[in-house]
């Protein structure tokens, strides 16, 4: 079974098992897998966002993580890209207040990006084991 | 000491034999001891050893049947009589004293020495209910009516433990207060056991309300100007039903057109949890859903839940792509990404709604739309058209009214925003709902129950049309069932007046039968009756129901 991880929400990512087949975890696996891929390919348009200062373009790709982050339960994946999203639209963490400050904004964005790659790379390590230990 | 066993059955037509157990050398006034151990329900309660007789039915008819005595020797009296042995059919009969004056207190006839358990046990026994000695059962000779009742109480007596009356020949004398009851002119006096019974009845009146108001409304139109029915099915027990409430009388008498009254009962029992159950027990009403969702990540995983719960899905993965799936129709259900590329979720909310509102689609009030445009203005195509004129609608606005577009549709906004701000902008927006991600499979599939049906509800019509399986497990399932609570309560309300005559009074029709003897459209008559949608149509008849009653009081 899944090891108990700060990173992913049990509860959540235990309902996609759910769909899976009785007999194999295919469907799960898909979708994990996918969500690898798209997380990288979202990542590596960050980088590049980011050195363009495409803020706009920096918050979409935050929200667009963001959403399948929630759906798998990776929660703290989840918040760093709500975060990316808010300093993208200028504003500050909570999306709550205006912040005119590029540079800290740019600054912000870089470190919560560098967080959410370790974050995800944690993510990727847990559940790669986890479907190769089911698969053997 | 040797024993043998000896046939008894107790007077009464019918009267199965039972085999006691007694000694060689035991008179006959031991023997009656062992009888009422044996009878410890219907005759044990009420009755003392010494009131007890015990007759003889010689073989050859020559002899006369006489009482035997208490000094006898039974076993010599049985040899005598009954050379080569007593058979079942030679049993010895069983008379109790069948006048009794009421006991002023259940403990009063307590045999001061006696050991046998149960006559200490008083916490249980119901003096009023055994034996028949009291109010006899309804003879079956009496016309239909009465048969019920008689029949009613014997099934009754046999649940409590055995009674089963032996007094038909004291039947006549009831006669009368059958007549009364079937006159509707007296209330309290209905039913032998149970009418005793309710002092001691810890629950009795909501026992009456929930069950009776079929059964009083049978007794007075199907009284004794109608021809007698064929043989009268049974009601249910009213306290058996009862415990089954809520929504049980609805079940109970629905279900007690024939069979056993036992067993209708327990058919109620039964059917009743299955009604709350109905909406939640895996089965989801045939809706069609657009997943609008532009991470592919998210709409793999409800189109996967889609197919498991088994209803039928599109997708979309923008908001102009929703609008443009909407405007083909057959949508009950739009589960949206708020943040989408080309169009955002709420622009495509706010067009839909616009749209619906255009072409004049469902029931949105004014001050609603209002609102909704008012965020909305400058993000629909349509802007500055003359809104709320189908007339004046522009033609890229026309929705082909060859689909269906019976009511709005419902909209589900879906984020991952922990932002209050942005719920309200969903709501605000037109959306009907709010759904955060990670969305639980177990709340979406209730929900997509809650919806689904309550798009059934709105559109009953149009849903026929689009159900291809299984309506009968949902939409309008729930339908008739809130239907049929609101007639349950307006049924209950209806008891209170004629609650006395109701219990166990002589009906001696089944409710099906009431409709069509007595035509009238009682809806209390329909609840029992076969059909749900009979209740659905007459709510606001059963106050008729009532004055039908009062007012005719001959049937």
């Amino acid at each position: 079974m899944l090891e108990q991880s700060d990173s992913i929400d049990t509860t959540t990512f235990e309902q996609i098992l759910e769909m899976d087949d009785d007999d194999d975890r295919d469907f799960s696996k898909s979708i994990v897998y996918d969500y690898f891929q798209q997380a990288q390919s979202t990542f590596t348009k960050m980088d590049t966002s980011l050195d363009k200062r495409d803020f706009p373009q920096l918050s979409d790709l935050g929200h667009f993580l963001k959403g399948s982050s929630a759906t798998l339960g990776l929660t703290k994946l989840k918040d760093s890209c709500e975060k990316i999203q808010h300093y993208g639209k200028r504003k500050d963490e909570t999306g709550t207040r205006d912040e005119s400050d590029e540079e800290l904004l740019l600054g912000r964005l870089r470190s919560t990006i560098d967080d959410a790659k370790q974050e995800f790379n944690e993510i990727e390590r847990l559940l790669r084991r986890f479907y190769r230990d089911e698969s053997s | 000491m040797l024993q043998r066993k000896i046939w008894v059955r107790r007077a009464g037509h019918g009267q199965s034999a039972t085999l006691v157990q007694v000694r060689e050398d035991d008179l006959v006034d031991d023997a009656r001891d062992v009888i009422l151990r044996k009878y410890q329900n219907s005759l044990g309660r009420s009755f003392d050893a010494p009131d007890v007789s015990l007759r003889i039915v010689p073989r050859d008819t020559k002899h006369p049947e006489r009482a035997l005595g208490p000094d006898e020797d039974i076993c010599r009296t049985l040899d005598a009589y009954f050379p080569g042995g007593q058979t079942v059919d030679e049993a010895l009969i069983i008379d109790v004293p069948t006048r009794r004056t009421p006991r002023p207190s259940p403990r009063g006839h307590h045999p001061p020495h006696h050991h046998i358990p149960y006559y200490l046990d008083e916490a249980t026994a119901r003096p009023g209910e055994n034996g028949g000695d009291y109010f006899p059962p309804m003879p079956a000779t009496l016309p239909s009516p009465a048969a019920l009742t008689d029949l009613s109480h014997a099934s009754r007596g046999s649940l409590h433990g055995g009674v089963a009356g032996s007094s038909t020949a004291l039947a006549d004398r009831h006669e009368r207060a059958i007549s009364v009851l079937n006159t509707g002119q007296i209330a309290p006096l209905p039913s032998p056991g149970a009418d005793r019974r309710r002092p001691h009845h810890p629950r009795p009146r909501s026992t009456r309300h929930n069950t009776s108001s079929p059964t009083a409304t049978t007794s007075l139109s199907g009284g004794p100007p109608q021809p007698p029915p064929p043989p009268p099915p049974q009601m249910p027990t009213p306290p058996v039903v009862d415990a089954s409430s809520p929504g049980g009388a609805v079940a109970g008498p629905g279900s007690s057109g024939g069979g056993a009254n036992a067993n209708a009962a327990t058919a109620a029992l039964e059917a009743t949890p299955a009604l709350p159950a109905g909406l939640l027990d895996g089965s989801v009403p045939p809706i069609n859903v657009l997943i609008v969702e532009d991470n592919i990540i998210n709409l793999k995983l409800l189109e996967a839940f889609m197919k498991r719960l088994k209803v039928r899905w599109q997708t979309a993965m923008n908001g102009r792509d929703a609008v443009t799936k909407w405007r083909a129709g057959g949508f009950h259900l739009v589960l949206m990404d708020i943040q989408l590329p080309i169009m955002s979720g709420l622009e495509a909310t706010k067009e839909i709604r616009r749209l619906e509102k255009v072409n004049g689609i469902g029931v949105f009030g004014v001050e609603a739309m209002v609102g909704a445009e008012g965020n909305g203005t400058g993000t629909g195509s349509g802007e500055g058209e003359t809104e709320g004129e189908p007339e004046g609608l522009d033609e890229k606005d026309k929705l082909d009214k060859g689909v269906m577009f019976k009511s709005p549709v419902i909209i589900v906004a879906l984020t991952a925003s922990s932002l209050q701000s942005d719920r309200h902008e969903a709501l605000g927006a037109g959306c009907n709902d709010f759904l955060t991600k990670p969305v639980n499979f177990v709340w979406l599939e209730r929900k997509v129950k809650e919806w689904g049906c309550m798009q059934a509800l709105i559109d009953f019509d149009g849903w026929r049309k689009w159900k291809d399986f299984n309506m009968s497990d949902g939409a309008a399932d729930q339908q008739h069932r809130q239907q049929q609570q609101q007639q349950h309560s307006l049924g209950s309300k209806n008891d209170g007046a004629g609650a006395g005559v109701t219990v166990g009074a002589p009906a001696g029709v089944s409710i099906k039968d009431v409709a069509v003897l007595g035509g009238t459209k009682s809806a209390a008559a329909r609840v029992g009756g076969d059909a749900a949608e009979g209740v659905a149509k007459v709510p606001a008849e059963d106050e008729l129901a009532v004055e039908d009653d009062s007012t005719s009081p001959d049937g």
